[in-house]
């Protein structure tokens, strides 16, 4: 068995896929890292493998000082905490942060804002899809939130779903108690029209997931997490231009071959896959990425 | 040879030569040689071609899917060295007449793809007259297997009937491919009311049936349950790979520490499948490159496993 992650026994070419040189080439960021979710930097670092075999260049996990039960951490050792942020500006060249907020707790979400972002080494904020409170990130009490967060300039990433259920059945019916759908992230949007969002998942049924977002052109458009459907990719550039994709990987939990295929099955120019697997989140980023220094 | 070839680093060649020599690779060092006498060195990336045992034909009733035209697909998986494609039929998910679905599926594969596409009918044991529908598979559209949705047709597998279907089809030599689902359920549409399969008993199915040749496909870890174990110990079945997630999914799974199944499952049980048109074919693909599987445990995989259930 291959023990190095750059040794493969087949050429992927031959198979009329990119070689890993080639995916090294495409710069490719991913969003949506759940590497540090559950083990934390030992089970991250354990995962680097399949990062570096896969020719990621950068990882943005969601999952820092937070997770979905707790969304802003109050039960985390600070010792441990101190340790993610040690890490994290020690390894600023290929892992960035963003923080889990929670839209039932404003105030303290802002205050978490200022202790991991303005004063630490993370990029950005996460929705996740849910919180103890069942607050929707489209509640105007969680506005504050974002108005830090253009201060910041920060990246804004929320999780949407529409997972079909509910009584009547209808898709969005069975999401959690404040699990967003992309009409969240629209209602969310349209207060904000200079702020940029990433709605994540793509709702999770992307043909219903991209249309609510479409007119809304501070919406990005993040389509991990979800089985790979061919023609997915092809859908939504043609909805709403490649300029407004951005990739996520999902891992370790989802294959780096899913989410990659999403978009090696689309019909798309060199350029648009740039653009897609990293060149949109980098304009994203860049402000923030600027003011701290750290390496587009 | 042995990419990557811009960056990676290769195998050196004694390394590679004794890879070969392990008897499971044996049937691959032939081919190698094979072309070896074409050419003036065998390469690995000569090598494997690939049998995809789950690939769909026809019309996904929700979705115009980008390959639904039996040429278009069969051309973009020979793009990716697919070279036999077991087929079923997507008319046979919610179609209730059955022959005919499987009439136009055995002309299809007939017609089109240039030997590509296998058919692989579709029998309901929970419905009318399905032993007829299984003897016209085999014996007038010369299929060597069916596929089987008990989730779309409600059944279970403790059905009595699926039993009996088990029996025939074993005595007649046929492969039994069950799709555990088609799509995220989180996704469905919303008239669909779709529940998960179990597989649980399976296990006491093919306990008589030891001869029995199943296969589950799209078996995500966390439909097979807590069953994985009892259905690698007790069983023959196999596995397709076009729902196993994780980063290095497979090779996790093989190692037994895909975090989302509860077992192991040893690669002389594993096939390629990549629910093509339905999943992207890339994804399945890329699956093999991104686990760090070595020939031995590639070739069973891409399509040796498969060769032994249909010839």
């Amino acid at each position: 068995m291959p023990s190095s992650p750059r040794e493969f026994v087949l050429n992927p070419a031959a198979y009329g896929l990119p070689t890993r040189d080639d995916l090294v080439k495409l710069r490719i960021w991913d969003i949506h890292y759940h590497g540090f979710f559950k083990g934390g930097i030992p089970a991250h670092e354990e995962n680097l493998f399949y990062v570096e075999r896969m020719g990621i260049e950068r990882m943005l996990s969601l999952d820092i000082g937070g997770s979905p039960e707790d969304p802003l951490g109050t039960t985390i050792p600070a010792e441990q905490n101190r340790e993610m942020r040690e890490y994290l500006e020690q390894h600023a060249d290929s892992v960035s942060g963003l923080i889990p907020v929670d839209p039932g707790r404003p105030l303290e979400s802002c205050r978490k804002m200022e202790e991991w972002i303005a004063n630490g080494p993370c990029i950005g904020i996460k929705y996740y899809g849910g919180n103890p409170k069942g607050v929707l990130c489209s509640h105007p009490d969680n506005d504050v939130i974002i108005r830090l967060a253009a201060q910041m300039k920060a990246v804004i990433y929320i999780h949407t779903w529409l997972q079909v259920g509910g009584e009547p059945r209808r898709p969005g019916g069975k999401n959690a108690p404040g699990e967003a759908t992309p009409l969240d992230v629209a209602k969310l949007a349209a207060r904000f029209p200079d702020v940029n969002f990433i709605c994540g998942h793509s709702g999770g049924d992307w043909e219903l997931g991209v249309r609510y977002v479409r007119p809304l052109e501070n919406v990005y458009i993040e389509f991990s997490g979800s089985d790979p459907h061919s023609g997915q990719v092809d859908f939504t550039v043609a909805e709403v231009s490649a300029a407004r994709l951005v990739w996520g990987g999902h891992g370790p939990s989802r294959s780096y071959s899913t989410e990659l295929a999403k978009v090696f099955d689309a019909d798309l120019t060199h350029d648009q896959r740039l653009a897609i697997f990293g060149g949109n989140l980098r304009r994203l980023a860049e402000p923030i990425f600027r003011k701290k220094g750290y390496k587009l | 040879m042995l990419a990557n070839l811009n960056e990676g680093q290769a195998i050196d060649r004694r390394r590679f030569v004794q890879t070969l020599m392990l008897p499971a690779a044996l049937p691959v060092a032939a081919a190698l040689v094979g072309s070896a006498a074409q050419t003036a060195e065998p390469t690995a990336a000569d090598g494997l071609d690939i049998i995809d045992c789950n690939v769909h034909l026809f019309d996904w009733p929700f979705r115009k899917l980008k390959y639904a035209q039996t040429d278009a697909l069969a051309e973009k998986l020979r793009r990716h060295r697919i070279t036999k494609a077991w087929a079923g039929s997507f008319e046979a998910v919610l179609h209730t007449q059955f022959d005919a679905a499987n009439r136009r599926l055995a002309e299809e594969c007939r017609s089109k793809g240039d030997g590509m596409f296998v058919p692989i009918g579709t029998v309901n044991p929970g419905g009318p007259d399905w032993e007829e529908d299984l003897r016209r598979c085999h014996e007038a559209y010369r299929m060597s297997g069916v596929r089987l949705y008990p989730a779309y047709h409600g059944y279970g597998l403790d059905y009595a009937d699926f039993a009996k279907l088990l029996a025939e089809t074993a005595k007649r030599g046929m492969l039994v491919q069950i799709v555990l689902r088609m799509e995220d359920e989180r996704c469905h549409h919303p008239a669909l009311v779709i529940e998960a399969v179990d597989v649980g008993p399976l296990v006491e199915a093919l306990k008589t049936l030891p001869q029995a040749k199943v296969q589950l496909i799209n078996s995500a870890g966390r439909l097979l349950g807590k069953n994985v174990a009892a259905l690698v110990r007790e069983t023959q079945v196999t596995f397709d790979i076009a729902a196993t997630e994780g980063n290095g999914g497979v090779g996790q799974l093989i190692a037994g520490t895909n975090y989302s199944y509860t077992g192991a499952i040893p690669i002389e049980r594993l096939v390629f499948g990549s629910h093509a048109p339905f999943f992207p074919c890339e994804s399945a693909l890329m699956k093999l490159f991104e686990s760090p599987l070595d020939l031995a445990e590639l070739e069973p995989l891409m399509y040796a496993n498969a060769k032994r259930l249909i010839a």
